[in-house]
């Protein structure tokens, strides 16, 4: 269908669209025109995507003279494939309505595991051991000495492209990872570096996060991005844990004892050239003493990794004298680690700010911090003269001079926590030293500032004032959309007492109590008797579940649930943990029904989808509540406080109910999907939490349901599946127009649209 | 569980009036409520004012729909009713049939409702015959044979009512295709599931039972007295049944009474072909014959088969002797309706209604009761298309749902002779 959003004609490839796509898109064209950035919230199910993307490549045909560009984040591969697959329909639908006018060029990228062809390559294991192989085959020096003795292996795919030159481009078209790989071996031309050289150019462009918020990739990969080009970020309510994690760096006592045993190589390798090709080093030198940034004069592929998105005016400075030469500066790396492995041997948690961190390293190491700030590009600089092709090998080192970056080049919004053991395994030594950064606006500003329009976009972005300030801008547009629904297919209850009338809970005092333990036993074990096929369970921890299921087990309950349905539990190890999955899945076709046992902030609660008879039920046992007493929590909360005036307890009230918002919205990805979700702790039923939960869950939530008990639970789960078995009219009868069909939009007025806003 | 004792008692006794007989056993105030229900159909309008109740119409806006939408299939193609039905009925006796949601427990109130849509489904279907399964700790019993006989239907599931275990639904196809794989290809295999688990425990895969009867051509319904399964519904959707999930009681009941008339004929289920049946005689009263189903000497009753001599004791059955299919003339004809249901009668629109011109009846033609003035309400009396008579709502119900002729054009046929008899 097609129709007019003010002065823009949008092309939308379904032939019926929802009243809140089309607020949506209605919201995020006022965002462009304003060229400022905006926030929207909207529920999985509701087509955000392809709402999106139609918008937005809508909304380059009709001002053909300052195009946009699109840029798509992702958190997953699996997601960037559905969204370019969206991108296809959509573009085939627009050539047919308008012919070679809406042709564009869309990419998918992704790292070289997924996208390279060579079979050798692929053979390594992991993502380090792919790319740390490719560039053995690919690398500047190894197909120098190459052409010189045809006997070295090189990647033909590779040659091929280069040989093609300024010829190797993609023709127009949607491209997934897929097509890329299928097109790169039908011409013999790498799909990466392919890919990766048409970024620039192409109207749309999908990745993933870490290509614009990683510093060290965003560098090279998105440097080239024009203005005018639109960000999306995709599922982003974690993009402020996203920032933060880019610019965090752990230092455990293995990765010491690995830098060691780098520098020894390095300086094994440099004694070599000292031997044969001086040269080399005495040119890196003048190189360096001239002050040329050795960007940008470097081959394509030796670009391996750049440097971290440092203040541009550092790029200008030269590098400090005292690191130029190869020796001294191994000789500083050297003082730096054996500093590092000094402040390990500590029996206490220390906690300090990178200003006191760096002075202490001066006096006792010698290293100033302008000589800290340089490490990384130094070190680079170095591994490329040195001629380094297993990169997999020295990310000990490279984890070194990344923190002494991070260290020398940031005075706020870090601190530095040395803490010699788990707190939860007080016994077990295991020092570490975290660079943590509280501030997830420091990673994500350069985005900010140099894009025209960025948009954040999630089915759980609530309280939707607080992302703002955590990532400090300021959206034009900040907007929640309510799913409209033919039916009340959600069903939000919040249990507070157990059968026996007594308050359930997993607050710290409570949450060993027995006659608790038991509640929330009754509860599932009663559940599992009325609700068919799948139910999914989250727990707060692993320690917590763990506990749990433990004495379920002691006092029977567990073998009664068993009795209903089989039980699967998800562990920490990812292997485990996809078998249970699958199995579960097969114990949910077969008609047997499953209970899976998982943990909020693990792995299934963030990716995992438990739609249709898979998930009929979830239940959140307890407030998924960081864990408190964490060191780094801890100066984080404070550093929010003083920074951006944000109250502890608003900020962990907030972290605690996105998540728990995240875990129950994985039963619902359609509007013809039904599902329950379970509050199971008294602590939902005051306001300041529930208030902070997505409009569309909130909207769902009556009042009757706002504190209940097992049985009365039982009863309403009893009436709500009876009544989402009927069959139902998809269309929406009386009053409720739930698919507006092309008449409808255009008639629309913007009283619908006012309905829909939350 | 004693309430469930009571009722099978009652059932067995006095099994004709079924509704009012078997809530004997409630307590006086359980009683006056048990079957009216009456507060669950108030409803509340826009403002939460409590709309007054006008069940009847109601219940006929009800009716019309369903007649509709029957005739709309009906009529867009020339459907092809199966009307020799081999039908199990499985009834689900695990653990969860002795929940209590559905008063007194849902295995009373399945087998009362059973115990109807068996006499219902002889009613309608008298060329069909019928067996029982139930399922049970797990494994699927054949409670009674495919045969025509309604008595020893009901006999043999109201002794048998006590529940326990697991169900497992894949034992129960296996054992049911089993029996219905023997049947002859022109009858249509059918099987009707009562469903109270909400999982099943099986031995091995079902997905290739479901295959399994899907290439033996057996439409599964299943209906499931708690939530949607999914297996269930994937049972359905590939054998082509129906799934349906009750609400209730009286949703339970009109469900399970919608599988009783024949359901239209996929071409490839059942190829047409001619049938060999006898006709047989019913012996006089005085004769004494040994008969062949019971093996015991009765005097009078009974029929003979044209071919081979045999004496049965009921009609329609297959003898026992030479299996020949015996069947008595009123029973194909009581059949002959489902091919050529009578049209739905047009409501009369209050247009015509108010116009002075038009010379209406005063009164139905079925009952002779006068018609209410119309009013501002829609329409109150309904007109045959074909003979343009006009008919009251009650009238419209019977004629339709019993009946099965219009008095109107019935005896404008006798008025006019042959031009009428086209059918």
């Amino acid at each position: 269908m097609k129709f007019q959003i003010e002065d823009v004609t949008v092309y939308f490839p379904y032939d019926h669209i929802y009243p809140e796509q089309y607020a949506y898109m209605v919201e995020l064209k006022r965002a462009l025109d304003a060229r400022g950035h905006c926030l929207l919230e909207m529920p999985t199910g509701t087509g955000k995507t392809i709402a999106l993307l139609s918008l937005i490549t809508s909304y380059t045909l009709s001002k053909p003279n300052n195009p946009v560009k699109l840029i798509y984040c992702t958190r997953t591969v699996h997601e960037m494939e559905k969204t370019l697959a969206e991108l296809k329909l959509l573009h085939a639908y627009q050539t047919t309505h308008i012919g070679d006018r809406a042709r564009i060029l869309a990419v998918g990228l992704s790292s070289r595991k997924n996208l390279c062809v060579n079979s050798r390559v692929l053979a390594a294991e992991n993502r380090d051991s792919v790319d740390a192989s490719c560039r053995r085959l690919t690398a500047s020096w190894v197909r120098a000495a190459a052409a010189a003795n045809p006997n070295l292996p090189t990647c033909e795919f590779f040659e091929e492209y280069e040989k093609a030159g300024s010829n190797a481009v993609l023709p127009p078209g949607v491209y997934t990872l897929q097509d890329l790989r299928a097109y790169g071996k039908e011409k013999g031309w790498c799909p990466y570096f392919l890919a990766r050289h048409m970024v620039q150019f192409a109207n749309v462009v999908v990745y993933s996060y870490q290509y614009l918020l990683d510093p060290k990739v965003a560098g090279y990969i998105s440097k080239e991005m024009q203005k005018e080009s639109v960000v999306v970020f995709d599922e982003a309510h974690n993009i402020d844990n996203v920032c933060i994690e880019a610019l965090s760096v752990s230092v455990r006592r293995q990765t010491l004892e690995g830098a060691r045993r780098n520098l020894n190589k390095m300086r094994q390798e440099i004694e070599k050239f000292k031997a044969t090709d001086a040269g080399r080093l005495r040119a890196e030198y003048n190189r360096l003493v001239e002050g040329l940034a050795q960007r940008g004069n470097l081959p394509f592929t030796d670009n391996w990794l750049s440097n971290p998105a440092l203040p541009d005016d550092i790029l200008k400075e030269a590098v400090p004298g005292n690191i130029r030469r190869a020796e001294h500066f191994l000789h500083v790396l050297r003082r730096l680690v054996q500093y590092l492995e000094g402040r390990l041997e500590t029996d206490n948690v220390e906690k300090e700010g990178p200003v006191g961190f760096v002075a202490s390293i001066n006096t006792h190491a010698g290293i100033d911090q302008k000589t800290l700030k340089f490490c990384y590009d130094r070190l680079h600089s170095l591994m490329l003269t040195l001629e380094i092709t297993d990169t997999d090998e020295f990310l000990h080192i490279q984890t070194i001079c990344d923190f002494a970056t991070l260290v020398g080049t940031y005075t706020r919004g870090f601190s530095i926590i040395i803490e010699p053991f788990d707190e939860r395994m007080p016994h077990i030594p295991d020092p570490v030293l975290q660079l943590s950064c509280h501030d997830a606006s420091l990673a994500i500003k350069p985005v900010f500032d140099r894009f025209q329009s960025v948009v954040i976009t999630s089915g759980t972005l609530s309280p939707i004032d607080l992302y703002p300030r955590l990532l400090n801008f300021h959206p034009v547009v900040s907007r929640s959309f309510t799913m409209s629904l033919t039916r009340d297919c959600i069903c939000p209850m919040v249990l507070t007492r157990g059968s026996d009338q007594l308050p359930v809970s997993t607050k710290f005092d409570m949450r060993s109590d027995l006659g608790v333990v038991r509640n929330y036993g009754r509860l599932l074990l009663e559940m599992a008797s009325v609700v068919p096929d799948g139910i999914v369970c989250f727990f707060v921890s692993y320690s917590y579940m763990d506990g749990i299921v433990n004495s379920w087990n002691e006092n029977g309950i567990l073998k009664e649930i068993m009795q209903h349905k089989l039980v699967f539990i998800e562990t920490q190890d990812v292997v485990e943990t996809t078998l249970a999955l699958d199995n579960y899945r097969k114990a949910c076709d077969c008609g047997r029904g499953a209970i899976f046992f998982s943990v909020a902030r693990g792995k299934v609660a963030e990716g995992i989808d438990f739609d249709r008879h898979y998930g009929r039920l979830v239940i959140m046992f307890g407030v998924p509540f960081q864990y408190t007493l964490s060191k780094i929590l801890l100066a984080r909360l404070e550093y929010l406080r003083d920074t951006f005036q944000i109250k502890e307890g608003d900020f962990l009230t907030f972290d605690a109910l996105r998540q728990a918002a995240q875990c129950v919205g994985r039963v619902i990805r359609s509007k013809a999907d039904y599902g329950m979700m379970i509050f199971a702790d008294k602590r939902y039923s005051r306001h300041d939490k529930r208030s902070k939960l997505p409009g569309w869950i909130l909207s769902h939530l009556r009042d009757a349901h706002l504190n209940l008990s097992t049985d009365m639970a039982l009863h309403i789960a009893r009436e709500f599946l009876r009544k989402m078995a009927q069959p139902y009219d998809k269309a929406g009868g009386s009053g409720r127009k739930t698919l507006l069909s092309q008449e409808d939009v255009e008639k629309m007025s913007d009283g619908i649209l006012n309905e829909m806003q939350y | 569980m004693n309430n469930g004792n009571g009722r099978r008692l009652n059932g067995e006794t006095e099994e004709d009036d079924d509704d009012e007989g078997s809530e004997g056993d409630l307590d006086a105030w359980e009683r006056t409520y048990a079957d009216e229900r009456s507060w669950e159909s108030l409803q509340e309008d826009e403002s939460g004012l409590l709309r007054p109740m006008d069940n009847k119409t109601l219940y006929h806006a009800q009716y019309r729909r369903r007649i509709r939408s029957l005739s709309s299939q009906a009529t867009t193609s020339r459907i092809q009713k199966g009307l020799i039905r081999y039908l199990y009925i499985v009834v689900d006796l695990s653990r969860a049939a002795a929940e209590m949601d559905y008063r007194p427990s849902r295995m009373a109130v399945v087998a009362k409702h059973v115990e109807a849509f068996i006499r219902e489904f002889f009613d309608q279907n008298p060329l069909s015959q019928l067996g029982l399964v139930t399922i049970k700790d797990g494994i699927a019993h054949c409670l009674t044979d495919l045969g025509g006989s309604p008595e020893s239907h009901v006999k043999a599931l109201m002794g048998k009512l006590e529940c326990s275990g697991e169900s497992s639904l894949q034992n129960a196809l296996d054992l049911v295709h089993g029996y219905l794989n023997q049947v002859p290809s022109y009858g249509h295999r059918e099987v009707l599931i009562l469903y109270s688990a909400l999982s099943t425990c099986d031995p091995g895969d079902i997905l290739e039972t479901i295959q399994k009867c899907k290439k033996s051509k057996m439409r599964c319904s299943v209906i499931g007295l708690s939530a949607e399964i999914f297996i269930c519904k994937h049972l359905c959707q590939e054998t082509g049944g129906s799934y349906s999930v009750a609400m209730d009681e009286s949703h339970f009941k009109e469900l399970i009474l919608e599988h009783a008339p024949p359901p239209p004929a996929i071409a490839e289920f059942a190829i047409a072909n001619l049938i060999k049946m006898g006709f047989p005689q019913r012996a006089a009263e005085s004769s004494i014959a040994i008969c062949s189903c019971h093996k015991e000497a009765k005097v009078g009753g009974g029929y003979t088969c044209p071919r081979c001599k045999a004496r049965v004791c009921e009609l329609p059955t297959e003898c026992r002797i030479c299996g020949l299919t015996l069947i008595s003339s009123p029973h194909l004809a009581r059949s002959y309706h489902h091919l050529f249901p009578i049209v739905p009668f047009d409501e009369v629109s209050s247009s015509v209604l108010s116009d002075p011109h038009n010379r209406l009846p005063r009164s139905c033609f079925g009952c002779q009761q006068s018609l209410p003035n119309p009013g501002n309400k829609p329409s109150l009396r309904v007109a045959c298309p074909k003979c343009k008579q006009h008919f009251c709502l009650d009238c419209d119900i019977y004629i339709h749902e019993s009946l099965h002729n219009c008095p109107g054009c019935e005896s404008f046929r006798h008025l006019k002779s042959p031009i009428a008899t086209e059918e």
